[in-house]
């Protein structure tokens, strides 16, 4: 059966990743750094997909390719489902997650935010981005995994309160 | 006996065909194949007049020749297996069991991260892994 992986080492290897993209190979352009990140989440996406979409009949529409995401798909990668999921019915799905795995480590070192003095720290924001590196592999799975499915879309991911965590996906018509 | 499997990409570009015959027909069996695509594609746009159940993977016989019967399996990501074998009697399960080996050799071959997306599989494990299974059924 299919191996398995030690979760500090996936923890480890995104973190070396992030680490690797945006302070050494682009460290003066984050958003190259991001755009090859997001590439490499797309593949495994790709790959992750193949699998597990085997034993099942075809899905007929996108919300079914979605639900497929939010359950079998969440609790293959994440071993939990999705907790939220919303629609507009025009091709926007809103998939929140209350405490994404890949961030549940993440904290934000509040000695750093107590050092500034204006609320509205440049430091917060700064953590709000490094955080945000982290979530584009995952973005870029989703993309791999709905375009192999034969949906094209953008995913972007946002986080309002660490360990919840939320993907925009938007099909494109 | 099967003569000729092949996987087709979601573009109907060809992936892998391989024949297992001795005579010089790979042509015919390549020809064969190609006037199938168009069978799958009619069968998935109409799902109501084929008799499938609702978007199985297995499509089932697509079309009888003289000499031979093809089969037929779409996965969700768009991907063909397509099945020619000379044998007249074929029991639905045989097939059916045949295309789950195939595509789970398929999904190995697929993962490996050597492999390009879109471009033809050219691994020799899989070659050798696709040649036991039909050698497994060609016994029965």
């Amino acid at each position: 059966m299919g191996r398995e992986v030690a979760e500090s080492c996936v923890d480890t290897m995104l973190m070396e990743m992030v680490a690797m993209y945006s302070g050494r190979f682009y460290a003066n352009k984050p958003e190259l750094a991001a755009r090859r990140i997001e590439a490499i989440g797309y593949q495994v996406g790709h790959q992750l997909s193949e699998r597990y979409t085997m034993e099942r009949p075809r899905f007929s529409d996108h919300l079914e390719a979605i639900k497929f995401i939010c359950k079998d798909f969440w609790s293959e990668v994440f071993k939990k489902q999705i907790d939220n999921l919303k629609t507009n019915h025009r091709g926007t799905f809103v998939l929140q997650d209350n405490k994404f795995r890949w961030l549940s480590r993440v904290s934000i070192d509040p000695s750093s935010e107590n050092e500034t003095e204006d609320p509205s720290t440049p430091g917060e924001s700064k953590a709000a981005q490094a955080v945000s590196m982290y979530l584009y592999f995952p973005c870029g799975i989703i993309r791999g995994v709905l375009s192999n499915l034969g949906i094209p879309c953008a995913v972007s991911a946002d986080i309002s309160s660490l360990p919840t965590c939320s993907f925009v996906i938007r099909v494109k018509a | 006996m099967i003569v000729c499997v092949a996987v087709v990409g979601h573009q109907n570009n060809p992936l892998y065909i391989q024949s297992f015959t001795d005579a010089d027909d790979a042509l015919k069996l390549h020809h064969i194949v190609h006037c199938s695509l168009d069978v799958i594609e009619e069968r998935v746009n109409n799902p109501k007049k084929s008799g499938t159940t609702l978007n199985e993977a297995f499509l089932g016989l697509l079309y009888p020749t003289v000499n031979y019967k093809v089969y037929g399996y779409l996965t969700n990501t768009k991907v063909k297996f397509i099945l020619v074998t000379t044998d007249l009697d074929v029991r639905d399960t045989d097939v059916r069991s045949f295309f789950r080996k195939f595509h789970a050799a398929y999904v190995d071959a697929v993962s490996n991260p050597f492999h390009v997306p879109g471009k033809k599989i050219t691994s020799r494990t899989f070659a050798q892994t696709v040649s036991n299974i039909v050698g497994s059924y060609g016994l029965n």
